[in-house]
């Protein structure tokens, strides 16, 4: 079977989780890239991805620009722990299917344990705390990799 | 001087009435008490129209009926009979003599309800001396010894409404005090003096004129600038009228509001507020939107750095190894495969080195894929590094200005907080009301004052011009020998004017300060809460201050009987300096006062009346239990007016 890649797929039955992204204010007015991308990024942060068991097309790949294909890339990299993964954009693109397909239930879920407008406050602090980890990282990253 | 008796027949609904009001006791207080309609009002009428042929208090009901009491018209059948209305006013001189003033005017019945014709009209005054000689004074007689019983133009505060007491420090307070003191101080005669004296100097100088034209000429000039001048005083006096009345009236706004806030600010304030409110809130809004978008945005990035670190490190590390970007040329090595031979020897390719080039070639473009992939991820890779770096500054800056947004909200919702708590209890319209009017008043008060300004400017320049033209007139008079004699009485003239009008000044003055004084005298002596009040004054412009103790000015919050107690002190202060001890007749003097004052305010009147004669008209409300306990016992007389059963006729009943 010849998979499309011109597209993004998520499982039939997260588009229902999608839709209540919507009623987030941080959500409110995103696209369905943003939102993927969102979830893919829940999914990767916590390790987990589960394989979909429906595709359903969700949005087009022309859509993404440099910036969010590179970000798709450096995850199924890690992913596959081998950039070897990069010239195959179809495993790419399923990598980033599974990482999100885990991701918007884990988002669906928080959103739905928190109280009204808690939800960012909670993933604010989150992410400064994840920060502060990555800072050091990052800090590190860059001072060992300026290029010459 | 005393009434003793008031007789009326054929008056209005008083058909056959007579008021004994002889002194019983120290206080010589009468009471007269009656409903609506028994016509004590009418007897206030008859006094008036009696000494003065007027009915100034009249209703607009009785306008509307005949003087001749109607039972007495119909009684009279079918006409062509003479009806006479008579009112007597009995007084007793300070001489122990006796003053009848008597007017009476007949009318002829009509019949056929036909109006009654008025025939004729006569006043007389029958003075008895204490000898018991009587001597019959008629019209023009009679009426001057009504004057010197209680003269017409002062008359008001004499007989009068008692509302008026209430009223009269309410409304263009100074130009009653300023009309009171003009009447009081016989004015009118030196201005009579002044207006004949300005004549014949206008006439001299016109007579001076005709024996020589630069007289006339100078004169012409003279009379002109005293017509400006004279219009200027009018304005002047105007504006001064307005300037006043508008003080008046922020004088009083300021009582009232005095420790009200200003309502009308503060909910303009807290409308401001309102809207400045839903911009912030706005902004807020927008401010939380830009966060909330700052928040996605490194949330994506900083939930998936350990990939992009990775890939970055990657990327470094095959440029250290020089993998990328791709050293070997993928297209020369097809170009070899699909020759069949060497392009750099030129050697034919054998079976091995076919198999050899093409493994070669799909090591290589797999290599060679991935580097550009790695190439193409680098930029945008870094870009993402480089926004996480301004994660946290965005965000703190965000942060900082929601919370300066959230702090200004806080500040906003206190200050409404705290309008709204200013304004709790107060009736805000009306508050709002005042404070509109009361800067009505002074934009009023500040254009008449800058108009007076440019008055007083004009009068400085018209004056000097006048000195300047009476000079001049006087140099051509010297000059002219012909009218040396007219020179002496034009001189004399002007330099009488000069003193009329300064007597006139000074006389203004004098009285005004005798009034103050003795209206502070009285207020204090009949006052109940004396200790309230710090002083009485009336000012030159005739403002009257009512001075709280506490140093601020009080007449507006001062409760209706102070209002009162006031206005009777002030009147009373004025029978003492006009000279006139004439007896004081109030109709309806509590109906403004409230409950709980009537008993002090008939305290006050029982005071007066030991001094003075003192007649008061009052509706059986008026003459509550309290009032009653007070004044009852000490009055010399309590007369009833009972209305008949046809409400044609009243009788006077002694209680």
């Amino acid at each position: 079977m010849t998979v499309a890649i011109d597209r993004l797929f998520v499982d039939e039955n997260d588009r229902e989780l999608y839709d209540r992204l919507e009623t987030t204010d941080m959500f409110a007015g995103k696209t369905r890239k943003e939102q993927f991308l969102f979830s893919l990024a829940v999914g990767f942060s916590r390790g987990i991805k589960r394989p979909i068991q429906k595709r359903e097309g969700f949005f087009l790949a022309k859509d993404m620009t440099l910036d969010d294909e590179a970000l798709f890339s450096a995850v199924a990299a890690s992913d596959a722990d081998s950039v070897e993964v990069l010239p195959d954009r179809a495993k790419v693109f399923r990598i980033a299917e599974e990482y999100a397909h885990a991701g918007i239930r884990i988002l669906v879920d928080e959103i739905d344990s928190t109280q009204y407008g808690t939800f960012e406050k909670n993933l604010e602090k989150q992410l400064h705390d994840m920060y502060d980890r990555i800072g050091v990282a990052t800090k590190r990253e860059q001072s060992g990799s300026t290029p010459n | 001087m005393r009434i003793e008796k008031l007789v009326l027949r054929n008056y209005r609904q008083l058909r056959d009435v007579q008021l004994a009001l002889d002194r019983q006791g120290p206080n010589d207080l009468h009471i007269v008490i009656g409903r609506n309609g028994t016509g004590k009002t009418n007897i206030l009428n008859a006094i008036n129209w009696c000494l003065y042929g007027d009915e100034p208090h009249l209703s607009k009901h009785s306008e509307q009926l005949p003087r001749l009491n109607l039972g007495c018209i119909e009684d009279a059948g079918h006409g062509g009979h003479d009806l006479q209305v008579a009112v007597e006013v009995w007084v007793k001189t300070e001489d122990g003599g006796t003053l009848i003033f008597e007017r009476t005017e007949t009318y002829r019945i009509g019949g056929d309800d036909k109006e009654p014709l008025r025939q004729d009209t006569h006043f007389e005054a029958r003075v008895t001396d204490d000898k018991g000689n009587t001597k019959i004074l008629v019209d023009d007689e009679a009426s001057y010894c009504a004057e010197r019983f209680v003269p017409q133009s002062i008359r008001e505060f004499f007989f009068f409404d008692g509302e008026r007491l209430d009223r009269y420090f309410k409304e263009a307070t100074s130009q009653h005090i300023r009309h009171a003191v003009f009447e009081l101080s016989q004015i009118h005669v030196l201005q009579s003096v002044e207006a004949n004296l300005d004549t014949v100097l206008k006439d001299l100088r016109k007579d001076a004129g005709k024996a020589n034209p630069a007289i006339e000429e100078v004169g012409d000039a003279l009379e002109a600038t005293e017509a400006k001048l004279a219009e200027l005083d009018r304005q002047i006096e105007m504006c001064a009228q307005q300037k006043s009345l508008a003080e008046d009236k922020i004088a009083e706004y300021q009582e009232q509001l005095r420790g009200a806030p200003d309502a009308g600010a503060l909910e303009e304030e807290r409308r401001s507020l309102d809207t400045r409110n839903k911009e912030k809130r706005k902004r807020l809004e927008e401010s939380v939107r830009e966060k909330h978008e700052l928040l996605f945005d490194h949330a994506i990035r900083i939930q998936v750095w350990d990939a992009i670190a990775e890939s970055l490190s990657t990327i470094d590390e095959k440029r250290q190894k020089n993998e990328i970007p791709p050293t070997v040329d993928t297209a020369l090595l097809e170009a070899v495969l699909q020759d069949g031979s060497c392009s750099v020897c030129g050697r034919a390719l054998d079976e091995s080195s076919v198999k050899h080039v093409g493994a070669v070639l799909d090591e290589i473009r797999l290599t060679s894929d991935i580097a550009k992939q790695l190439l193409n991820m680098e930029n945008p890779l870094r870009r993402h590094a480089e926004k996480l770096g301004r994660f946290r500054g965005e965000m703190t800056k965000a942060a900082r200005e929601i919370g300066d947004y959230e702090a200004d909200l806080a500040a906003m919702e206190r200050r409404k907080r705290e309008i709204d708590a200013a304004l709790d209890g107060y009736d805000v319209l009306r508050i709002a009301e005042w404070h509109k009017e009361r800067s009505k008043f002074e934009e009023t008060r500040d254009t008449n004052q800058k108009q007076l300004g440019a008055l007083e400017a004009r009068r400085q320049i018209l004056t000097r011009e006048l000195g300047e033209l009476q000079n001049r007139l006087d140099e051509q008079l010297k000059k002219e020998a012909k009218v040396a004699e007219l020179r002496a009485q034009i001189s004399f003239c002007a330099r009488a004017l000069e003193t009329i009008r300064g007597t006139k000044q000074a006389i203004m003055r004098d009285t005004r300060e005798e009034i103050e004084s003795e209206t502070r005298r009285l207020f204090f002596a009949l006052a109940w809460k004396s200790a309230t009040f710090g002083d009485v004054r009336i000012d030159e412009n005739f403002n009257i201050s009512l001075i709280h103790s506490m140093g601020y000015e009080c007449l507006g919050t001062a409760s209706a009987a102070e209002r009162e107690l006031l206005a009777l002190s002030f009147t009373l202060a004025l029978h003492r300096v006009s000279g006139f001890d004439s007896p004081i007749l109030i109709d309806t003097p509590v109906a403004r006062v409230s409950d709980s004052h009537r008993v002090s305010f008939g305290q006050v009147l029982l005071q007066v009346s030991a001094e003075k004669q003192t007649v008061l008209l009052l509706t059986p409300a008026e003459h509550s239990d309290d009032l009653a306990q007070v004044v009852d016992a000490r009055s010399s007389n309590r007369l009833a007016l009972k209305l008949s059963a046809d409400e044609r006729e009243v009788r006077v009943e002694v209680l």
